[in-house]
């Protein structure tokens, strides 16, 4: 499958956004802000998480074909999983925004935790919608099976962690022992799930032969003769897409130290109070750029059935 | 809306069933397809760089040649590829603004292009790749089995089916209704073993595809000559000139 910037910008902006606005939601509900700072904490946490989710509902938009017809596609949420990302992304909009109002104006109180465990509901229903686009999707046996989803939810944890460690240095000069140990953990088990993704992803078998794809019995050899066009065309750019897969090794490595390993490593040094806003810092950065690399991945060592007519190996 | 219709008694379900075996593979219902298609109510079928090195264009019908060997002989299947009209099409319920649907009345799988979004997730749920995107317009395009010609009470009724099937001159192209069991194409269908395809995908296509009959064909053995005199060995030797 082709990887498309404003696509995988769209993922990994709003993994970071609802990411950051889950865990503010956690240490709200389980009350593990520091009194002094709570209101600042949440209300620029607030702000922030939905600058990149913004970013990345925006960059969505360059993915259409037709952006002035972007208000349709929240529709059909009885059955199209992009029509459910587009309704909760929106509905979480208004919750979070009270959310960070009544901290803000109030403080901590029972109603500010009840709309900040809402506010990270709704991050976690907009994640797995996110995620359950790619997973419904039969054709592509790299995307629909049970690593998806969850791979998704991790990513957006891991990545909130670390801007929220950020955000907390930011503010309070430190990011705080539990700030530090949800990114450390988090770096560890997104590390871990996309270790487990990449081994079920090449264990798997392909999901048709040619024979089976031109109504010929089981078994039987075919070989492409001749193709219909003798150009590139939109089924093979979008679904042809496929990388080689001595690079694609390359770049799991590169995914698993700058996505994964660096952060996990800089958020340890953190966590022992060394020079924590750089550190936080690099963490971050190293994440969001791990992250872009790993979704770019994600598409580009994704193979879709349609590319078997070709005689393309799914 | 991209609900999937709920099943209707005595709901019509058109498709198409293609001879693998006697088609010759000539793109003659590709061509007729484009032709129909780029033209009056249906719009244009876009072409990019037409007269460039590289070509392309939105087509809803592709042929594909492939090599294999069936009987001890090598032999050419080709291989027509358009949009299936699923019963099960994903590429109607992954749309997230309701312009892919499938009608209940016929199970016609279409696109409303006037609110189309042109966010491409249909095309990534089609198995087939029958769903290819219209890059002047912005939205999909896909095969609407000529519903502009086959319910068209202006044309003679004769005339009221696709444009491919209409073309195909080596007549491997039917069109019917596949949920009468009775219906020409659905007796096709019984006696000659039609199957779907990519099959164990599940997408429960309403098109279907006559295997490739034996490629041997019987021949008679050769008459023993008879014993006949001098004209009959002269022709015999004859024969057996010509025959080098």
């Amino acid at each position: 499958m082709r990887p498309n910037a404003s696509v995988l910008l769209l993922t990994v902006s709003t993994g970071f956004g609802y990411g950051l606005l889950a865990w503010l939601g956690v240490d709200s509900a389980l009350r593990l802000l520091p009194a002094a700072h709570m209101r600042t904490l949440v209300a620029t946490g607030v702000a922030l998480s939905l600058i990149f989710v913004s970013i990345g509902l925006v960059a969505s938009g360059f993915h259409l074909g037709r952006k002035e017809r972007a208000w349709r596609a929240f529709s059909q949420w009885r059955s199209s999983w992009l029509s459910r990302e587009a309704v909760a992304s929106v509905m979480t909009y208004p919750i979070a925004i009270a959310f960070g109002i009544m901290v803000w104006r109030h403080g901590d109180g029972v109603w500010a935790r009840v709309v900040g465990a809402a506010a990270l509901a709704g991050s976690i229903g907009t994640v797995y919608c996110t995620a359950m686009i790619y997973a419904s999707l039969k054709p592509i046996r790299q995307w629909h099976n049970s690593h998806t989803v969850p791979d998704y939810l991790v990513f957006a944890a891991f990545s909130g962690a670390l801007l929220f460690a950020v955000l907390r240095t930011a503010l309070i000069g430190r990011p705080g022992a539990f700030a530090s140990t949800a990114a450390i953990a988090a770096a560890a088990l997104a590390l871990v799930a996309k270790s487990a993704y990449w081994r079920h992803i090449d264990s798997q078998k392909p999901l048709a032969t040619l024979a089976a794809a031109i109504g010929l019995p089981k078994g039987t050899e075919a070989r492409p003769l001749d193709a219909p066009h003798f150009t590139e065309n939109f089924v093979l750019r979008e679904m042809g897409f496929a990388i080689a897969r001595r690079h694609a090794a390359k770049l799991r490595l590169l995914v698993l130290a700058i996505g994964f390993v660096s952060p996990l490593a800089f958020s340890g040094l953190a966590g022992l109070g060394l020079a924590p806003m750089p550190t936080t810092t690099l963490a971050l950065v190293s994440a969001a750029l791990g992250l872009l690399m790993e979704r770019w991945l994600f598409f580009a060592e994704a193979t879709h059935v349609s590319a078997l007519y070709y005689g393309r190996s799914i | 809306m991209t609900m999937l219709p709920k099943p209707q008694a005595g709901a019509k379900r058109l498709g198409l069933v293609v001879d693998l075996d006697t088609c010759v593979g000539c793109h003659a219902c590709a061509v007729n397809c484009k032709e129909w298609n780029t033209g009056g109510q249906a719009g244009t079928l876009p072409d990019y760089d037409k007269y460039g090195p590289n070509p392309d264009g939105v087509w809803f019908n592709r042929i594909h040649s492939y090599e294999t060997e069936a009987d001890g002989c090598s032999r050419t299947v080709n291989v027509p590829r358009s949009c299936m009209h699923c019963e099960d099409a994903l590429c109607v319920t992954v749309c997230p603004t309701g312009a892919s649907y499938k009608r209940a009345e016929d199970g016609i799988v279409l696109i409303d292009t006037d609110i189309c979004i042109g966010c491409k997730l249909c095309s990534w749920a089609c198995p087939y790749g029958a769903r290819e995107f219209d890059e002047e317009a912005g939205v999909m395009r896909k095969c609407t089995l000529c519903v502009d010609r086959i319910y068209d009470e202006k044309l003679p009724p004769n005339e009221r089916e696709p444009a491919c099937v209409a073309t195909c001159p080596s007549r491997a192209r039917h069109f019917g209704d596949l949920a009468d069991p009775q219906s020409k194409v659905s007796r096709l269908v019984a006696e000659r073993g039609g199957v779907d395809l990519l099959a164990e995908l599940g997408f429960r296509p309403t098109n279907k595809y006559l295997p490739p009959r034996r490629a041997t064909i019987p021949t008679e053995p050769p008459k023993a000559t008879s014993s006949g005199g001098l004209g009959a060995a002269l022709l015999n030797l004859l024969d057996k000139v010509l025959s080098r």
